[in-house]
């Protein structure tokens, strides 16, 4: 059934595959993370959209070889993936796990990392100045990573990916619990990158994130291809659902009144234990081109933005059913 | 599909790609190990885990200076026999082992790290290797400057006769510190290499490898009965035996007395040569063969592993 709705969306103009899935399942005992996965990425950027448990990272992880699969084959940059480490060389990781050496600078952590994809001393240094530069973290390079927001961390952990110059990035959420500046200057960089001739793969389970970057989406739901595609035509589904965002704010209740007066919002619950308000909309680009604005004018200190997937899991239930 | 024209565009990248990343291989993979090799030395700095490790570390230092303040009539090799031979070699060296080696992957894994380690170009097996070696490097300084302080704890100020920078055996003290710390360090080698393969197989190291300390190390290898050709500290014991003296003079003084001999099991009286037991250079070749084979088997279980961790999506 689902091949029938891969079928009708509108498939990118044909360009070289990047990475090659082919009838990839895999299991971890008896629970399946990737089920008879066929799947083709190209050259550019590509949004691997799908709510938690989807198997996005299982994807990515199999796709940077940490994972071997239980069946088919992955192949990235045409080589097979598992147990080749000489293909790292070509490939940058962005983690979805907050976990770092805590103790290193911002500095030390990415030449370490240069260091560690076999680049030499002073070649190390200069790709560490430049990665840092380049996500913006040259001010605050010297500080130890256990000090670092939650917006710097991920600006050091891009940094990591990026610092050998590889071919293809993977970035697993990039954009998660980030607060609206981090967020808009991640998603720069990751458009810059593109503008540079890399490949991307970005995954997340917010479809107005990834829409931001690119309109090549592919969408998962429990480890199998549900669509994939032209953003336009996912969007179409999903605005028939409302969108919920939340807002971490220690001005919740401010927030909450300035956010009630939006007429595209239509309605807002207050999350007392987190310090935080969940705000439904069904226009949901005009809601997050809002926030840069109202946290820098305002000073709303708005600490983490987070969209649950309710709309999305909506969506997935519609396709797969259609 | 894809056209025939760009898979013949990416095959040729794809070999352009191989001949520059066979050119770098060489020199970069050094490279890249040696960052390993520092940045593990560096956890094993920036942890907890060296301060706990010292601080025990100097508690045979503390008891010989207890002991010689409290009781100045024990000699100093008894004190050099009980605090150097028997707690050290039996508890010390083994738990330090345990505690570094159990973490070369399991710390990381926990941490989250190893996401940047796997998505490098080095070897699983590589990874493994260098991150050893730096538990070695570790484990044999912490052995070698605790067991050299303890014995300047037992024998400094020691200038009346009979010691007199010798001791009873008129072996030189800073000499047999040396060969003591050599054979320790031979032995803490052993149990990393041991424990690092069985944090391999069991999630539960710190457990198995306690009852492992307890069990096979503290309690059989003390008996003369075969089981004990399988633990570390009966060969460095032998190795010990062959290469040092223990003659204590008894508590009432005029004999001397073979303590090594009666609390390791060693009957020197039926067999005075230890012909039945294993020899200087076999003890030393079965460590260092015990330690390649524990390091190789780790190894290639490292290179077949997938290090997976749940995800926050996951939780």
């Amino acid at each position: 059934m689902h091949l029938e709705v891969v079928n009708q969306v509108a498939r990118p103009v044909e360009v070289t595959p990047i990475v090659v899935f082919h009838e990839v399942s895999k299991w971890y005992g008896n629970v399946i993370g990737i089920n008879k996965l066929t799947l083709q990425i190209r050259a550019g950027v590509t949004g691997l959209l799908g709510p938690n448990g989807a198997g996005k990272s299982t994807l990515l992880q199999m796709a940077t070889g940490q994972l071997r699969q239980s069946q088919g084959s992955v192949r990235v940059l045409n080589r097979q993936v598992w147990n080749n480490p000489a293909l790292n060389r070509f490939i940058g990781l962005c983690p979805e796990q907050d976990a770092f050496y805590e103790w290193m600078t911002g500095w030390d952590f990415v030449h370490t990392c240069a260091r560690l994809s076999g680049l030499r001393r002073g070649e190390a240094r200069d790709a560490a100045k430049r990665t840092i530069e380049s996500v913006g973290m040259t001010k605050n390079q010297g500080r130890a990573i256990r000090g670092y927001s939650k917006g710097m961390r991920q600006r050091i952990k891009m940094a990591q990916a990026l610092v050998h110059n590889p071919e293809v990035l993977f970035l697993d959420e990039p954009l998660t619990g980030t607060d609206p500046l981090a967020r808009r200057d991640l998603m720069d960089i990751i458009q810059r990158l593109a503008g540079e001739g890399k490949s991307v793969v970005v995954s997340s389970h917010v479809l107005h994130e990834v829409q931001s970057l690119t309109p090549n989406i592919v969408l998962l739901n429990h480890g199998r291809l549900v669509a994939e595609g032209h953003v336009r035509d996912i969007r179409n589904l999903i605005d028939k659902h409302p969108h919920h965002i939340v807002l971490v704010c220690d001005d919740y209740r401010k927030l909450a009144g300035r956010a009630l007066a939006w007429d595209d919002v239509e309605g807002v619950r207050v999350l007392a234990d987190q310090s935080a308000l969940m705000v439904e909309t069904r226009s949901p680009d005009d809601f997050y081109g809002r926030l840069p604005a109202l946290s820098l004018e305002d000073g709303m200190a708005i600490k983490a933005v987070y969209s649950d997937d309710d709309n999305l899991e909506a969506v997935f239930k519609y396709l797969v059913n259609k | 599909m894809t056209s025939v024209s760009s898979q013949a565009s990416i095959d040729q990248t794809s070999r352009e790609n191989d001949a520059v990343a066979h050119r770098a291989t060489r020199g970069s993979l050094v490279a890249a190990l040696w960052t390993l090799y520092v940045l593990t030395l560096r956890q094993h700095l920036h942890g907890k885990r060296w301060m706990v490790m010292g601080l025990l570390f100097l508690l045979p230092a503390g008891l010989a200076v207890l002991m010689r303040v409290t009781s100045p009539d024990v000699p100093a090799p008894a004190l050099e026999f009980f605090l150097v031979w028997i707690f050290i070699p039996q508890a010390l060296l083994p738990l330090v082992a345990l505690l570094y080696a159990s973490g070369i992957i399991q710390d990381e894994q926990e941490e989250q790290t190893i996401t940047y380690l796997l998505v490098r170009p080095i070897p699983k097996w590589a990874l493994y290797l260098v991150k050893l070696l730096a538990t070695f490097t570790t484990t044999v300084i912490l052995t070698a400057i605790f067991t050299g302080l303890t014995f300047a704890a037992i024998y400094f100020g020691e200038n009346a006769p009979p010691y007199g920078g010798q001791n009873l055996a008129g072996e030189s003290i800073p000499l047999r510190s040396l060969k003591t710390i050599a054979i320790q360090a031979l032995a803490v080698i052993s149990y990393c290499s041991l424990f690092g393969l069985m944090s391999l197989v069991t999630k539960r190291i710190l457990v198995v490898g306690i009852l492992y300390i307890a069990v096979v190390e503290g309690v059989l290898a003390n008996f003369p009965f075969g089981i004990r050709l399988v633990t570390v500290i009966y060969y460095s014991r032998l190795v010990a035996y062959r290469t040092l003296t223990f003659m204590v003079p008894t508590p009432g003084g005029g004999t001397m007395q073979d303590v090594a001999a009666e609390a390791w099991q060693l009957d020197v009286r039926a067999d005075p040569g230890l012909l039945e037991h294993p020899q200087f250079g076999m003890c030393i070749k079965v460590l260092l063969t015990s330690s390649a084979v524990c390091a190789i088997v780790a190894a290639w279980i490292c290179s077949r592993r997938e290090f997976h961790f749940k995800t926050p999506e996951k939780d």
